[in-house]
């Protein structure tokens, strides 16, 4: 009933675990997946160790949305790799988010995760706190690096897009044309916090992304344009917590959905999301979650306002 | 606003505990309002030093009037810079986080607190709140010399038949020549074996000296808890810094304490942690 096929990666759940949750050890994974996750996405992995920005830079703003900069702080991919070779020791479908400072260098991480293992690539071209965002501005740059990659890996490839951009839609279709497998949306949105009392940004980077609940309808509006011009599945992702989100991100015209934030309450939540859309499709006599995709898009909305 | 959320505030008394150490102590009733919530004996913030960093410590009191402190030890740049803070600082604090150390409801239980210099911080919290609610207790609190040794003049004050404390120090210049484990094992020696059966050990102190006391405990199957420090980023669940293998236990949620059947499990225990790149590393 919860089974998706993503290009060709076959998830139980349409849960998975969206990049930079708990994607450090082999073992938080496996307790995400044991949760009920379809998949996981691992922290986004370079090519050297990298410490990230100083603390704070994890920060709650209101309850269930957040801030953060960790400027992509990661063991590097030699490390990372005997994370991923335990992963698959436990038949995990592991998705590797991956960064560099150019093309050949997203190529050579991508290449060792899946030598590792790997059971589908996520590009990160989108962190809006980190030099990378400016592939994920630009389509020719996206085009350009999906192309590349596409041409050596032979696993899945998914584009994480930045919402930060004035059309994200033409970036998303920079991407398929280039020959991605997926889409995901959304990254986090570029937001700062400044203390009153001291009255300097919180943050040790100054700004960061946004996460968490504020974000969701955002992203649901994002998934919606997207599904009206991508042929390739969208992962939805911003601010989901609940059943509901997750069927709302399916009519919107999601393929699976991401989930990140909302683990802070535990990773029993995704066992309770799973239960809690069996049960709305059951109520709803539908046999698959697959039948949800884009249902919100057969409704005329109103184009031009009415003026008396 | 939640737990989780950073509160400013005004830092209102600093006391010097020995070479090095000092307590600051901080209001957060005013500031939480009605979202204020009592913490435990065992929980911990995420101090915030504003430009510097922001870095987990153990709660070392709490009083009735919402009054918290925490004890702090100069051996880093943060752990420096809150050194050098001065009454009237401005400090961010989130908390409290974390669980807490469960507290036998069954009074004929022995109670030990087993701290290691910094260590001792949450320790005495957890024996002021024994002590508030009558419940004995014997503290084995030891250091490297005498000028490491924290709270004994508190302790003096707060002088109560309710606390029993031994003190040891590897040089021998205060209390007992060795280390806590050795003055736990005379203390097991003092007693037949039929007396250890209730026994309950509460520790936090660096992690080789609570492995040892682990597998003391293991031995004499004394219910044991441990409370344990990893690098974090959020201390909220999410960055994944301060997990477990091969459990996947997170120190800031699950943890900090753990007890003896879950600590049995964890490879890591005594061993490794991450740095802040997220790469496993050898202890120490």
């Amino acid at each position: 009933m919860l089974e998706v096929n993503l290009s060709g990666l076959k998830l139980q759940s349409p849960i998975i675990l969206a990049s930079g949750i708990l994607g450090v050890s082999y073992s938080s994974m496996k307790r995400v997946i044991d949760a009920g996750a379809g998949a996981v996405t691992s922290k986004s992995i370079g090519p050297r160790p990298r410490k990230g920005y100083k603390n704070p830079s994890i920060i709650e703003i209101y309850p269930g949305t957040f801030i953060n900069s960790v400027g992509l702080g990661n063991p590097g991919i030699k490390e990372f790799i005997l994370e991923i070779k335990e992963i698959k020791t436990h038949n995990i479908p592991l998705i590797v988010s991956v960064f560099g400072n150019s093309n050949e260098e997203y190529l050579s991480v991508a290449i060792e995760a899946e030598k590792a293992g790997a059971d589908a690539i996520e590009i990160n071209i989108s962190c809006p706190h980190a030099e990378v965002s400016s592939i994920g501005i630009d389509k020719d740059l996206t085009y350009d690096i999906v192309k590349f990659l596409k041409k050596t890996l032979s696993i899945p490839l998914f584009v994480k897009l930045n919402p930060n951009v004035t059309d994200i839609v033409e970036i998303a279709l920079a991407a398929e044309n280039g020959g991605a497998d997926g889409v995901v949306a959304i990254n986090t949105l570029a937001a700062m916090k400044i203390d009153v009392y001291t009255k300097r940004p919180i943050l040790s980077h100054g700004s960061g992304g946004l996460s968490g609940k504020s974000i969701k309808p955002i992203a649901i509006k994002k998934v919606y344009d997207l599904f009206k011009i991508l042929k390739i599945p969208i992962i939805g992702c911003g601010g989901i917590d609940s059943w509901q989100d997750v069927v709302e991100f399916f009519l919107a015209g999601a393929s699976a959905i991401q989930i990140g934030t909302a683990l802070y309450n535990g990773t029993e939540i995704i066992t309770e999301i799973n239960y809690g859309i069996t049960q709305y499709l059951k109520n709803n006599k539908y046999n698959s979650i697959n039948e949800l995709k884009g249902l919100a898009h057969q409704f005329k909305t109103q184009e031009v306002p009415d003026f008396d | 606003m939640t737990e989780n959320t950073i509160m400013t505030v005004v830092i209102q008394e600093i006391i010097d505990e020995c070479k090095n150490v000092k307590t600051i102590v901080f209001n957060m009733k005013t500031s939480k309002g009605n979202n204020y919530i009592t913490p435990k004996p065992g929980q911990f913030v995420m101090v915030w030093l504003p430009g510097i960093d922001e870095i987990p410590m153990s709660i070392s009191n709490c009083d009735n009037n919402g009054n918290w402190s925490i004890t702090v030890k100069n051996v880093g740049d943060c752990t420096k810079a809150m050194y050098n803070l001065n009454i009237g600082d401005y400090i961010g604090v989130r908390g409290p986080l974390g669980n807490r150390f469960e507290i036998p409801n069954d009074k004929s239980k022995k109670i030990f607190l087993i701290g290691g210099g910094i260590g001792m911080a949450p320790l005495k919290f957890l024996s002021t709140y024994l002590t508030e609610r009558n419940i004995k207790h014997i503290i084995i609190e030891g250091a490297k010399i005498h000028d490491d040794l924290i709270f004994i003049e508190y302790f003096k004050e707060s002088k109560t038949n309710y606390r029993e404390i031994f003190y040891c120090t590897d040089d021998g210049s205060y209390g007992t020549k060795g280390i806590t484990c050795d003055v736990f094992i005379e203390n097991i020696n003092q007693f037949y074996e039929k007396e250890l059966s209730n026994w309950v050990i509460y520790s936090c102190g660096p992690e080789k000296m609570l492995y040892k006391l682990f597998q003391i405990c293991q031995d004499y199957n004394f219910e044991f808890y441990a409370s344990l420090e990893r690098i974090m980023r959020c201390g909220c669940g999410l960055c994944g810094l301060c997990a477990l293998d091969p459990l996947g236990l997170l120190v800031c949620k699950d943890g900090p304490i753990f007890n003896s059947e879950t600590l049995k499990k964890i490879q890591d225990f005594g061993k490794y942690q991450r740095d802040f790149t997220g790469k496993k590393i050898s202890l120490e």
